[in-house]
């Protein structure tokens, strides 16, 4: 994970970005903050995704991209996080049989649900937190649903779900109560 | 020229990383996979980088720079324990069942050999046996921690010990939901040793303050000594078992960390048989003689020291071996601690 504060260039001497101390502690800082969500951004990259997998090269640019630059994962950080994941069943991956061998990664059925409760989460943390720092968060409620219990993710235009799947948390029954769902 | 240049820039640095990779990934030939994915993200990059969508020389180094060092690349192959004081969480209970299992070895070897030494008639060598266990124990732990700190900063999980077959087995089986635990049953009864640390604290007391003067009287002023250093060691005792007694059926930490006092007040207690071990002829036998049946200190008999010192080598194996009690049930209150 790359810090902003590594690729920001020291414009004047006597900005606080001179010194050495700062920069130390902003990029610990910094470097800890996106560790948390880095395997989740790569994560819902591999979803996102038209073919549903992905080879590494690819999350890297989609990911650069996709976040303005902002979350940029290293080189080499970033197989060692997709072997990690690979690890923990959370994704899969298979060999391109012909040209250069590629290994493309997907995400397991297992992944999947690990991957909406990590994000229905996250989802509600930065909701929660988004008025700390004066910034509004749109949950999308009208595409989503997430569960009061566990904070599930759960894509509302799935009509057969009627329980949270991580949980077993009755979703049909709040989503009449709410009005989302008819009797 | 120049692809022969590219592919040498690429191997070489393929090689370095290589060499810094963690010896669990070199032993699955995992790294193989490692170092192609890492070669494939190189060219991709290059071809990228270069204005024609071929990769240069210049391209290909500029990409090699990008990846990071080789270091930097092996160091998050090696973070993927949970740190716990210098020792991964994942290894821990490792450590702990090895440092028990190599403990009580020591200690269970060390015994038998005594027990044979006392059956043999060599004597002198008890001391040497409990220096023995103290050293032994001091040995292993530190080289016991020493392995499982490297392992641990070198990034081993548990099952890069397992088998392929064991592997294979694991990665088969399905999830599942937690099951609920059978509850366990309490790992101990307060009152039962609160009562029996009372009987050593009294015994403890007793032999410290001699209080029958018709009987200590006789005794060797040596014996009475003796008696008073073992008097101290089951006040200790009854004071550790009472102090479990009144934790009662919780923290299992403060039970373990009790039993492993106990087993060092154990272990000194029995310096105080050896050196009645070594004094057969201070050792008082009491009877009552005379026309007033007054009691009279005879001593043991010169031929029956050897039966003496085997009885005295007999009672330091059982207090050694008693040890191992301890020793269990720290391992078994570790199941406690969820």
């Amino acid at each position: 994970m790359i810090a902003i504060i590594k690729r920001v260039k020291e414009l004047g001497s006597n900005a606080l970005i001179a010194s050495r101390e700062f920069r130390d502690y902003v990029e610990k800082q910094e470097t800890e903050i996106n560790r948390g969500i880095s395997s989740l951004c790569i994560l819902s990259t591999i979803i996102q995704s038209d073919k549903k997998e992905l080879h590494g090269y690819k999350i890297l640019k989609d990911l650069t991209e996709k976040t303005n630059e902002m979350l940029v994962i290293e080189e080499g950080t970033l197989y060692p996080m997709l072997r990690k994941l690979e690890h923990d069943k959370i994704i899969s991956s298979r060999k391109e049989e012909s040209g250069r061998k590629r290994k493309f990664y997907s995400m397991t059925g297992y992944g999947k649900q690990v991957f909406n409760h990590l994000a229905g989460f996250y989802s509600k943390l930065t909701e929660a937190v988004a008025p700390l720092f004066d910034v509004k968060v749109d949950l999308k409620q009208d595409k989503y649903f997430y569960c009061p219990m566990c904070a599930n993710k759960i894509d509302l235009s799935n009509k057969d779900l009627k329980f949270c799947t991580i949980c077993g948390f009755n979703i049909e029954q709040e989503l009449i109560e709410r009005g989302l769902r008819n009797e | 020229m120049s692809e022969n240049e590219m592919n040498f820039a690429i191997n070489e640095f393929l090689k370095e990383v290589k060499d810094k990779l963690p010896e669990w990934l070199k032993d699955k030939k995992e790294h193989k996979e490692i170092l192609a994915e890492l070669e494939d993200h190189i060219w991709s990059k290059a071809e990228e980088l270069s204005q024609s969508g071929q990769p240069t020389l210049e391209t290909v180094g500029i990409a090699i720079k990008q990846m990071g060092t080789p270091e930097s690349i092996a160091k998050e192959y090696k973070r993927r324990g949970t740190p716990k004081v210098y020792i991964s969480e994942e290894l821990w209970p490792y450590y702990k069942k090895v440092l028990s299992g190599v403990a009580t070895l020591i200690i269970l070897i060390t015994v038998i050999v005594q027990i044979v030494n006392i059956i043999f008639g060599n004597l002198e060598t008890i001391w040497d046996g409990i220096m023995g266990i103290q050293i032994g124990l001091l040995i292993a732990f530190a080289v016991i921690t020493v392995v499982f700190v490297v392992l641990s900063m070198e990034g081993y999980f548990p099952e890069d010990f397992m088998s392929k077959k064991e592997l294979e087995k694991r990665k088969k089986e399905p999830y599942r939901a937690v099951e609920k635990e059978k509850p366990l049953k309490p790992f101990i009864k307060p009152i039962g040793e609160i009562i029996g640390g009372s009987l050593g604290l009294i015994f403890g007391v007793f032999l410290i303050v001699q209080p029958l003067p018709f009987i200590f009287s006789l005794m060797d002023g040596l014996f009475l000594l003796y008696l008073q250093f073992a008097g101290i060691f089951m006040i200790t005792e009854g004071v550790l078992d009472i102090t479990r007694g009144l934790i009662g059926k919780r923290q299992p930490l403060a039970h373990q960390v009790v039993h492993a006092i106990t087993i060092g007040v154990k272990l000194a207690s029995i310096s105080v048989v050896v050196l009645m071990m070594n004094r057969p002829e201070i050792f008082p036998i009491l009877i009552a003689q005379g026309p007033s049946e007054a009691l009279v200190n005879i001593g043991i008999a010169p031929g029956f020291y050897t039966l003496f010192r085997i009885i005295a080598g007999i009672i330091i194996a059982v207090v050694a071996l008693s040890t191992l009690d301890n020793f269990y049930k720290i391992y078994k209150l570790e199941s406690y601690k969820k």
